[in-house]
């Protein structure tokens, strides 16, 4: 059970644990530490086993075992089955730029600031094991051919939030939940406005100046999801490379956004959208003007 | 391919994200704010002007960094503000601006005209975008209304950031038009003022001073012009630097004002409307420094002008926002200005030289120094709303620009300290 800790701020309680590498707040609007006490503790809950269930770094996972069994098919159980159905649709609409079987890339790409760039030969060795069309999905087993991995680091965290923030409000007769916001690592999402009427005024971070918020933006329902980290990139000849890699090529995403964030009405979906403009390069901001969604870009 | 990618993809996954989470659709982020700031400041100078105002601004946010900036002053000035004519022994007599009445000032004390209070009221509005990503844009207008003052004006500007938002270079232009119609018309340039007791009757008085007005009204342009560079030297420290250049062309003589002229033993013989040149260009230079120093923020900033009318001015202001307790800031101020008379400023005008060709005895032009000392205290409320109170004192110190007071001015007070008290209360929302 991870620890938590709870902290009055000045129109709300915050609730604090740490689950998927990230620090995670709930923050609900009552003065209430008990009630904030018992749903932090929900919350950690919930957090926990969607990490178990989903992380790479644990062989125990669904994930890894998925992983594990290559070139058969493998039952899936439904909240698996319906991410992956999830993961098939941001495939097919942003036109296979958004692909979770491209974690692999990692083992060519390290983002530590050096300026080890891949090799176009380790690249090739890699790309014919990239590729979710070649991924087989029916309604409750995949087939994963062998050599292929799935990462689900793109949308687990955001899955998260939204799955935590539905738990906290089933906790409460309809109509009668408190303002709660949900907060993991900056992807967060709200259930309701303040019954005050004011809004949550969260900071979107500046990727250079770490811990400045650019903007204060008010929040009263829905979620916001931020993609890209200045922190994590090569430098080689005076080019930067983004750790944004496009799935096609496996070469990082050329003249993207540090960093862009969306608003949607839940995680998921504003994560996703977040992640898919970086994916477009250049084109980031034609893309978020077309979703009609807001978002905030920082170049 | 283009197409396909750029395309809405969002309402599709949508609806596949409320199927993951076994949910409805819901309705849409709610993040469209307004954000409302509204003070009351009083102003209150020792036995001269007394000012109330009242400010609401509004700022509605339109998503894709859309802003729409409304704003809405209104004060009140009323008292006596100094004309520009010297003390003398004895009781002195004015006629009020207007050509109606007159009032008297006691001996040894700066004439004042007692029946200064307006009313003004200003509205602006603006609208700010981005124009395309790195570049953003805004533009907007003002009326401003006094009973007999009424400026209207437009402005814009176009920003660009560099360096990762680091740096932003901006560009700024303003116009504005302004019209006096002072009650009782325009007196013309050195237009003697008359007493109606030096006349006989009412109508040969009336006569003489519609003689010394010659037009109802008058007006003014100005141009602005101002370019600025902001840089954030690192995560604490941010600095901006301007260049503004204003060119103003029109009626830019104060119609209330008077020069004295006086003789050998400094004995008023006459007062005179003041006049001004008609030209005025401004420079002016401005750096400013924030920071962030261990949990308080200091705002340090320097403004250098000069203008064609060779009157220079240094302003130095420093604040510093210091936490007092969780909730509670205080923010003591200090803020020094000198500045260096303009080429017509005058005391007074000797009967024995030649009439310049402008003059002005308003303190206001002449040689000074002023600074402002306040502090303000303020609170964060719940739901992030933020209450302030300031509290400062004014003082402005007219200099002797090294003219000799002849006979009786020499023991006259030429040059009055006025000391004035402000008190401000803010609320946002």
């Amino acid at each position: 059970m991870s620890a938590i800790s709870l902290q009055r701020g000045s129109n709300c309680v915050v609730g604090q644990f740490r689950a998927m590498a990230s620090p995670c707040e709930i923050l609900l609007e009552q003065q209430d530490q008990a009630l904030c006490s018992k749903l932090t503790q929900l919350a950690a809950q919930e957090a926990q086993r969607i990490e178990q269930k989903y992380s790479r770094y644990r062989s125990d996972s669904v994930l890894s075992q998925l992983n594990c069994h290559t070139g058969q098919w493998q039952h899936l159980d439904p909240e698996t089955a319906a991410l992956l159905q999830f993961a098939n649709t941001c495939y097919i609409l942003s036109a296979g730029l958004f692909d979770i079987s491209s974690g692999i890339l990692r083992r060519a790409w390290q983002f530590d600031g050096s300026d080890n760039i891949a090799s176009q030969q380790q690249l090739d060795a890699l790309l014919p094991f990239i590729g979710w069309h070649r991924v087989r999905l029916d309604a409750n087993q995949l087939f994963l051919p062998a050599g292929m991995e799935l990462d689900l680091g793109g949308i687990a965290k955001e899955y998260a939030v939204d799955k935590v923030l539905q738990l906290l409000s089933s906790q409460f007769a309809p109509d009668a939940a408190p303002s709660i916001v949900v907060n993991f690592g900056g992807d967060m999402a709200c259930n309701r406005p303040r019954a005050d009427g004011s809004l949550w005024r969260i900071g979107i971070e500046h990727p250079s100046l770490a811990d400045q918020a650019i903007t204060a933006v008010g929040l009263s329902q829905g979620a916001l999801a931020t993609s890209g980290d200045s922190r994590r990139f090569l430098l080689k000849d005076g080019i930067r490379y983004s750790h944004i890699l496009n799935p096609k090529t496996g070469w990082p995403v050329s003249k993207a956004p540090r960093s862009v964030t969306v608003a949607a009405p839940n995680c998921l979906l504003a994560g996703l959208l977040a992640t898919t403009a970086l994916l477009q390069g250049e084109d980031a901001e034609a893309f978020l003007q077309a979703q009609q969604l807001q978002y905030w870009l920082v170049d | 391919m283009q197409l396909k990618q750029l395309a809405n993809i969002s309402a599709a996954l949508a609806a596949a994200s409320c199927a993951v989470l076994g949910q409805q659709a819901q309705a849409g982020t709610l993040l469209d704010d307004w954000q409302f700031n509204s003070a009351i400041l009083l102003y209150n100078e020792t036995d001269r002007v007394s000012a109330g105002e009242g400010v609401f601004t509004a700022r509605g946010d339109f998503g894709d960094d859309k802003y729409l900036n409304l704003g809405l002053v209104v004060d009140a000035l009323t008292g006596a503000s100094a004309t520009g004519a010297v003390a003398q022994p004895y009781v002195q007599s004015f006629t009020r601006p207007s050509g109606r009445g007159s009032y008297d000032v006691a001996p040894g004390d700066t004439p004042l005209d007692d029946t200064f209070h307006d009313t003004r009221v200003q509205l602006d509005a603006s609208w700010e975008q981005p124009l395309a990503p790195n570049w953003r844009v805004s533009g907007g207008g003002h009326v401003s209304k006094e009973y007999d003052y009424l400026s209207l004006g437009l402005n814009g500007s176009l920003a660009r950031d560099f360096n990762q938002k680091n740096t932003t270079v901006s560009l700024g232009l303003a116009f504005s038009h302004d019209t006096i119609s002072p009650e009782g018309g325009i007196a013309s340039a050195f237009a003697p003022m008359l007493l109606r007791s030096d006349f006989a009757d009412d109508a040969s008085y009336q006569a003489a001073f519609a003689a010394t007005r010659d037009r109802a009204d008058d007006t003014k342009d100005t141009l602005d012009l101002l370019l600025g560079l902001t840089q954030v030297i690192n995560r604490d420290w941010l600095m901006q630097f301007n260049y503004s250049l204003s060119v103003a062309d029109g009626y830019m003589t104060d119609p209330f004002k008077l020069v004295s002229v006086v003789n050998s033993n400094g004995e008023v013989q006459q007062n005179l409307y003041e006049s001004r040149p008609d030209k005025r260009t401004k420079h002016s230079l401005y750096w400013q420094n924030k920071l962030h120093l261990s949990g308080t923020f200091l705002d340090a900033s320097y403004r250098y002008m000069w203008d064609d009318w060779e009157l220079n001015s240094h302003t130095a202001d420093v604040k510093w926002r210091l936490p007092l307790g969780e909730r509670w800031y205080v923010e003591p101020q200090l803020r020094y200005y000198q500045q260096s008379a303009a080429e017509f400023y005058l005391p007074f005008i000797l009967q024995t030289e030649p009439l310049p060709q402008f003059a002005s005895a308003d303190y206001r032009i002449g040689k000074m120094t002023a600074y402002t000392l306040g502090a303000k205290f303020g609170t964060r409320l719940a739901a992030g709303n933020e209450l302030s109170f300031r509290i400062a004192l004014y003082q402005q110190k007219p200099e002797n620009d090294g003219v000799a007071a002849p006979g009786i001015l020499a023991d006259m007070q030429l040059y009055e300290k006025v000391t004035a008290v402000m008190a401000q209360v803010s609320y946002s929302f």
